[in-house]
């Protein structure tokens, strides 16, 4: 019983660290509907823009964070200015792959600067607290709490605030939006700093646990995509369920397979979710 | 979504028409004979290796610069054709690929990653060309390979038969393996087990794991609920650095131990001190006190050379001089046929291409021992010893402790 719960726990903080990029990943996708796999570059942006901010100017972790959100969100704005927006009216499958190139290209700009060794914040590694047989770190305890203010943030925004409401409206109807006076460029532009800055957030907060190199975002963002996919492209609360979901399983996988089948096991959960409901676990509206 | 189709103008079409005309009207772009020579090198300039990759490619750049500004092979230049392996099997086919095909290579140089390596070998014996890597697992010189391949690590038997007779000596009971999943993660499991079981002591478990997940905890619960005294990390540095990590914060404070190229200086400055205080390390020792090394040391700017960049430079001192020992046939077929003839035996011992080509103009046997050792292969391409070296972890400094 404890080994389950434990391995519960386990997946939870796993989901967790996945939940926060694929927030933005959704975000971006429910209103510029194509898959901006840019968010793994970005992710990886965010991690360097907290590294930077916490070695060099010896910021704690919550101010790192805070830089890594804005000055990725910038970096997504413009990024996306010059190359992807101009790509998008050929179609979504030609800004998805644009978006694949562009995240190479970053990578590589961030291999470019800092080399490929890998790198550690300056913090301190903090133990696990135990009761009963069961542990949590403090560090995943954090994250859950900053991908639910996250997605808390973003739903009161969508809900109640105008500039969240045209953004609803250009999710839903792009050209009834525009009808109405909504400014398309002027959305796209806020959903990609929101967006891409929750990615950053989610590479800084993936780098507190591992390390980060120019790989850091890449590596996770083929399971980012696919918490998105489970809970349903474009929902973000679906995109936290989703995340969880996957994390959940491949950890009480373990209870019966080995653990080098963990990734085959969070695949087949696409596939079951996206046999028995297509439109993922939560369906497409934004929220 | 629209699936209309980018429209090809006729500029753009006979442009490609054009381009493809030159390609293929081109002359060969590398004969046998003549010309210069052409050499691949295939490092990890990206990945988990890619803390390596850009070394172990000056390293054999440096050895073709100084060997084109002694005049070459018999005269001919060296010409480098320096691809990325990406520490990934499917980026590194494509890369063997256009080596292979479009460069002309004789030879590919400086796999890293033994799932790399896998891959590409059989591309390499299917066209003739010669393959030398850094490798270890044992599987790798158990291909087909038809001699067409050599490797300058230690295999899994020899490293972790080693690492073994290390561990009988630090007296430790209850061993435990945290693989990641790579061709040599089981059999490493394996040799380990039965050198500790002959010494009284015991593998009590292992679990294979997959390298790309940023969180490894249910693993290490299996892992402690086996309650060890020494858990052996056996993946490469991004993943090791988080099962340290969480080690350290479910309070494990029995030993670890790990390869040197997954905890190196760079895993250890990216750490705190008291997460890798008291890791034991094993590293393949290069020939320290060699020429070879110091040459070497001096022009990459380091005392501490990584044993992989010193396997390169011995890499294409060994295919030069093959190439020169037969005559300048410069194709894989001549080196399988020529490298055990420069590199053991009776000749004189040369630890340079430079010299080595000298003599072999002058009709001289040579018996080349390089920068990372002797450099003596077997019949299957494994070298015949290697000395390791073992290292422990204080205050995020490696100090040796043990030569095996």
């Amino acid at each position: 019983m404890i080994e389950v719960l434990q391995l519960l726990i386990n997946g939870l903080v796993a989901g967790t660290i996945l939940a926060v990029p694929a927030i933005g990943f959704t975000a971006i996708y429910a209103v510029l509907r194509f898959p901006n796999f840019t968010v793994a570059s970005h992710a990886t942006i965010g991690a360097f823009a907290g590294y930077v901010a916490n070695t060099a100017f010896g910021f704690p972790a919550w101010a790192a964070v805070a830089v890594a959100f804005v000055v990725t969100g910038a970096a997504g704005v413009v990024n996306d200015e010059i190359v992807l927006k101009p790509l998008r009216p050929a179609g979504a499958l030609t800004a998805a792959i644009a978006a694949v190139a562009l995240t190479i290209v970053l990578e590589n700009v961030i291999r470019f600067v800092w080399g490929n060794d890998l790198r550690g914040y300056d913090l301190p590694i903090r133990r696990d607290w135990q009761w009963a047989g069961i542990r949590v770190g403090p560090q995943q305890v954090e994250n859950l709490a900053i991908a639910i203010a996250a997605m808390g943030a973003l739903f009161l925004f969508l809900a109640f605030t105008r500039t969240g409401k045209a953004m609803r409206a250009v999710a839903d109807n792009p050209m009834l939006a525009g009808i109405k006076g909504i400014d398309a460029d002027r959305v796209a532009r806020l959903v990609n700093f929101v967006g891409m800055g929750l990615a950053g957030v989610g590479g800084m907060l993936l780098g507190l646990d591992t390390s980060i190199d120019p790989l850091t975002g890449f590596r996770v963002i083929l399971s980012v995509f696919a918490a998105a996919v489970v809970g349903g492209l474009g929902s973000i609360p679906g995109a936290v369920v989703g995340a969880l979901t996957i994390g959940v399983a491949e950890e009480l996988s373990l209870l019966s397979l080995a653990p080098a089948y963990k990734t085959a096991v969070g695949f087949a959960a696409i596939l079951v979710v996206l046999t028995l409901r297509p439109r993922g676990l939560l369906g497409e509206r934004a929220f | 979504m629209t699936d209309d189709c980018i429209p090809m103008s006729r500029r753009t079409l006979l442009t490609g028409a054009a381009a493809l005309a030159l390609a293929t009207a081109a002359p060969g772009a590398a004969r046998a004979q003549g010309g210069p020579i052409r050499l691949g090198t295939l490092t990890p300039l990206t990945g988990a290796g890619g803390s390596y990759g850009p070394s172990m490619r000056r390293a054999m750049e440096w050895v073709a610069s100084e060997v084109n500004a002694a005049g070459g092979v018999l005269g001919r230049k060296v010409e480098l054709a320096s691809e990325d392996d990406q520490t990934n099997p499917e980026a590194a086919v494509r890369a063997a690929r256009k080596l292979i095909d479009v460069d002309k290579v004789a030879a590919i140089m400086g796999t890293w990653a033994s799932a790399v390596t896998t891959a590409v070998a059989p591309l390499c014996w299917e066209s003739k060309t010669f393959l030398t890597t850094v490798s270890g697992s044992d599987t790798i010189t158990q291909l087909p390979h038809q001699g067409y391949l050599v490797r300058t690590q230690p295999n899994t038997h020899l490293q972790i038969g080693k690492l073994g007779e290390f561990l009988l000596s630090l007296k430790v009971k209850r061993v435990f393996v945290l693989g990641a999943q790579t061709p040599f993660a089981v059999p490493s499991q394996k040799r380990l087990g039965e050198v500790l079981s002959a010494g009284g002591s015991e593998l009590i478990g292992g679990l294979v794991y997959d390298k790309d997940k940023t969180t490894f905890r249910s693993e290490i619960d299996q892992a402690l609920k086996a309650r060890p005294d020494m858990i052996y990390l056996n993946g490469y540095t991004p993943d090791t650095t988080v099962l340290m990590k969480e080690l350290y914060k479910v309070g494990y404070t029995a030993g670890k131990v790990a390869q040197g190229y997954a905890v190196n200086q760079k895993l250890l400055d990216s750490l705190p001190a008291e997460v890798t205080d008291g890791t034991y390390t094993a590293t393949p020792s290069p020939a320290v006190d060699s020429a070879g090394y110091k040459r070497l040391a001096k022009f990459l700017g380091t005392a501490d050379l990584d044993p992989y960049s010193c396997q390169c430079h011995d890499h294409i001192s060994l295919v030069l001089l093959s190439i020169a020992r037969a005559r300048g046939e410069a194709t894989g077929t001549a080196i399988r046929d020529n490298i055990r003839k420069i590199s053991q035996g009776n000749g004189i011992k040369v630890d340079s291409a430079v010299d080595g080509l000298k003599l072999i103009a002058q009709g001289k046997d040579i018996n080349y021992e390089g920068a990372s050792g002797p450099c003596d292969f077997t019949e299957i391409g494994d070298i015949v010893d290697c000395k390791i070296r073992f290292d422990r972890a204080e205050k995020t400094k490696l100090k040796q402790i043990a030569i095996l």
